[in-house]
């Protein structure tokens, strides 16, 4: 089901911080309510921090353990600057609202209407699980032929919030955080409060989980001349 | 040095280069990141300097030229120049490396915004460097100023910003949130230069200082007459002035926190050892001597009361130092020779009572409260602890000096609580698992500070009622 508005405001309101229940969004930042909430969602407003992807110097991306550090420049954009989202490009922003949802509640984060009008899609790993904490992650794309503004703190994506079905019975307060029955936190993306890069183990290691001890890798060669002619030597992993 | 017009013709051309290569590396810097207004104003500067060197360099060796006395002239400011962009040059590159990136910004956007409700430093701004030196530092920046004078005769088009101050932070701290409060003590230093090389003098500082000098008058003339042993008793003693007013002036802006992290810097650079804790230099009095200073000034504001139910080691260490007796203190010139034992007496007794009284005169509106903190601190650790940003949905928004004494006892006393809450059984003793939780609970104190800030622009409210 999901949370209609005033089910969401009794989760913000009615809950103390460490309640499963609870749900928080911090800032909540409004002159009227219905500037950020719907019937059934709350708009979320785009943040400072961006992740740039950068220019490899090879000729595709591998995910593997590099891919975190290795991918994109952070930049900090002011409130009241604009970044510029060139035609077809994509970026990594993040929420400004920093989220906790409660255990017994998924989330969806949508592009809101009017920005995919103008051909900018935000998410398209949308969901959220229980427990999640931290700014969102937003995946940004312009998806349209012209370059196009982003100003940071205005709304951008839009939380709806789905109650699980069957409800499940909640923990109790004394609980550990986290560590209910069937709900884990993933410690890996816990608590961002900037853009996150994708964090992945190298292929090998994630493949040899499922028994696979042979895996194919491209490495880059480097010719060398020689007086028999061309050798090839190993450069390193690409 | 140039004897002719074709050898300065020679000289200016360099000094051109120059300038247009600091000019460019500003303009660069300033496009690529983001810079606090402050050293953005001091950026403008630069390149509004360089413009106006670019502009009447040329102008005088045209004049020159035509009038060849004037050569003395331009031999004369080329040097007053040179000295000047000297100075500059050594800002200009650790100021670019200063950006939002690599400092804990809204921690500086914080200090700066509470130095302007220190009444005589309303509109100063404080640039920020990034150094290689494990080190915080103030840059005297009187020099800067009355060399920027000099300069301005002649290249009338670059004012440099009143009130501007610079303040170093070693890059390794960068980003990092606690450690990096010591910059509240730097700033003390910005203040006291400020205020004491003021003109008019500033009646605070002028009192202090005839109160060093004729009880130092009284104390030193039986043992020597020679004037150059008091003018140096003199500097040793403000020395130690300046960096007692500097301790008391963080604690009076942002609490216990500053002496929790005045500890760990001291912890990091191996200076919590009773021999080296009771050993007061020519340039800074005992670590323990300040530390007794810092409680004693906790008290008076009721800090110690606020937290006298939190007990991180720290805050032991802090009480163990501060109660050493007066008298273990030893005064050493240098590694092995000891100095005039007297001058720590009449720093204890005569001049410390007065730094107190000046510290409470200048902070008067400035000074932060325990009576928030202790208001606010149950629902910070709550928010910490549930891995959420402090924050209070409905009501006013926290104190940001509350959000960072909490959160700096927090971190000092529950991570592994936090950890446990979140990570699997075991892993709150491993050494990296500590490193990521401390950087988050970092990141979400700052976060919150900056919140603080948006509310306080954008009209905001809690959670509205259904």
């Amino acid at each position: 089901m999901v949370l209609p508005r005033s089910e969401i405001l009794s989760r913000l309101r009615e809950f103390p911080v460490d309640s499963p229940q609870s749900l928080v969004i911090t800032p909540l930042i409004y002159d009227k309510r219905s500037d950020i909430f719907d019937a059934d969602s709350v708009d979320l407003r785009l943040g400072n921090y961006f992740l740039l992807p950068k220019t490899l110097d090879q000729p595709y991306f591998s995910p593997d353990r590099s891919s975190a550090t290795a991918l994109h420049d952070r930049v900090h954009v002011p409130l009241g600057e604009f970044l510029v989202i060139p035609a077809h490009q994509t970026v990594l922003g993040a929420t400004l609202e920093f989220i906790k949802l409660p255990s017994d509640v998924s989330g969806q984060v949508l592009t809101k209407s009017s920005v995919a009008r103008t051909f900018i899609v935000v998410e398209t790993a949308p969901w959220i699980h229980p427990q999640y904490r931290g700014c969102l992650t937003l995946e940004i794309a312009n998806v349209s032929n012209t370059p196009v503004l982003l100003y940071p703190g205005r709304p951008i994506c839009q939380l709806i919030l789905m109650s699980l079905n069957p409800v499940r019975k909640l923990a109790h307060q004394d609980t550990k955080q986290g560590k209910e029955d069937d709900v884990e936190t993933d410690a890996n993306y816990f608590g961002p409060v900037y853009p996150e890069a994708p964090k992945f183990r190298d292929p090998e290691d994630d493949l040899l989980r499922i028994g696979i001890t042979r895996v194919a890798s491209l490495k880059r060669v480097d010719l060398i001349r020689s007086r028999k002619g061309w050798n090839r030597k190993l450069a390193g992993n690409v | 040095m140039p004897t002719d017009l074709t050898d300065i013709l020679h000289d200016v051309t360099v000094l051109h280069r120059f300038v247009e290569f600091m000019d460019d590396y500003c303009r660069g810097q300033e496009r690529s990141q983001t810079y606090a207004d402050s050293s953005g104003a001091f950026f403008s500067y630069v390149r509004s300097l360089s413009a106006g060197i670019r502009e009447e360099l040329p102008r005088q060796i045209e004049l020159a030229t035509r009038f060849p006395s004037r050569l003395p002239i331009l031999r004369s400011r080329m040097l007053t120049l040179k000295r000047y962009l000297r100075l500059l040059h050594a800002l200009v590159k650790p100021a670019a490396d200063a950006h939002v990136l690599t400092i804990p910004a809204p921690l500086i956007n914080l200090a700066s915004d509470q130095l302007m409700t220190v009444e005589a430093m309303r509109g100063s701004k404080i640039v920020v460097l990034l150094a290689s030196e494990l080190m915080y530092f103030q840059w005297p920046h009187t020099e800067i100023k009355i060399q920027a004078r000099f300069v301005q005769d002649f290249i009338p088009s670059a004012v440099f910003p009143p009130k501007l101050g610079f303040i170093e932070l070693p890059y390794s701290q960068g980003p990092s949130f606690f450690t990096n409060l010591a910059i509240y003590h730097e700033i003390g230093h910005f203040v006291y230069e400020e205020l004491s090389t003021s003109v008019p003098a500033n009646p605070g500082f002028s009192r202090l200082r005839s109160r060093i000098y004729k009880s130092l008058k009284r104390a030193l003339p039986a043992r020597t007459k020679d004037p150059q042993a008091l003018t140096v008793a003199l500097r040793i003693i403000e020395n130690w002035t300046q960096e007692i007013f500097c301790d008391l002036f963080a604690i009076r802006l942002v609490g216990p926190a500053f002496s929790l992290s005045f500890i760990e810097m001291l912890g990091m650079l191996g200076f919590l050892s009773r021999s080296s804790s009771i050993r007061f230099n020519p340039t800074h009095p005992a670590p323990a001597f300040r530390l007794a200073e810092h409680v004693r000034m906790l008290r008076d504001d009721s800090w110690w009361d606020a937290i006298v139910d939190i007990n991180p080691n720290q805050k032991k260490i802090l009480e163990q130092l501060a109660k050493l007796p007066s008298s273990s203190y030893r005064f050493y010139i240098d590694e092995g020779r000891q100095g005039l034992q007297s001058l720590v007496t009449i720093f204890l007794d005569v001049v410390t009572p007065a730094i107190r009284s000046l510290v409470r005169e200048v902070t008067k509106n400035a000074a932060c409260s325990a009576k928030q903190f202790t208001r606010d601190r149950e629902i910070i650790e709550r928010c910490l602890l549930a891995g959420v940003v402090p924050h209070k949905p409905n009501s006013v928004p926290l104190n940001p000096v509350s959000i960072i004494n909490a959160s700096f006892f927090f971190y000092l006393t529950s991570i592994s609580q936090l950890i446990a809450n979140f990570e699997k059984d075991g892993e709150h003793t491993k050494v990296d698992v500590h490193s990521k939780w401390t950087k988050r609970v970092e990141m979400w104190t700052m976060k919150a500070i900056d919140e603080r800030f948006r509310k306080v622009k954008v009209a905001t409210h809690g959670p509205p009622t259904k």
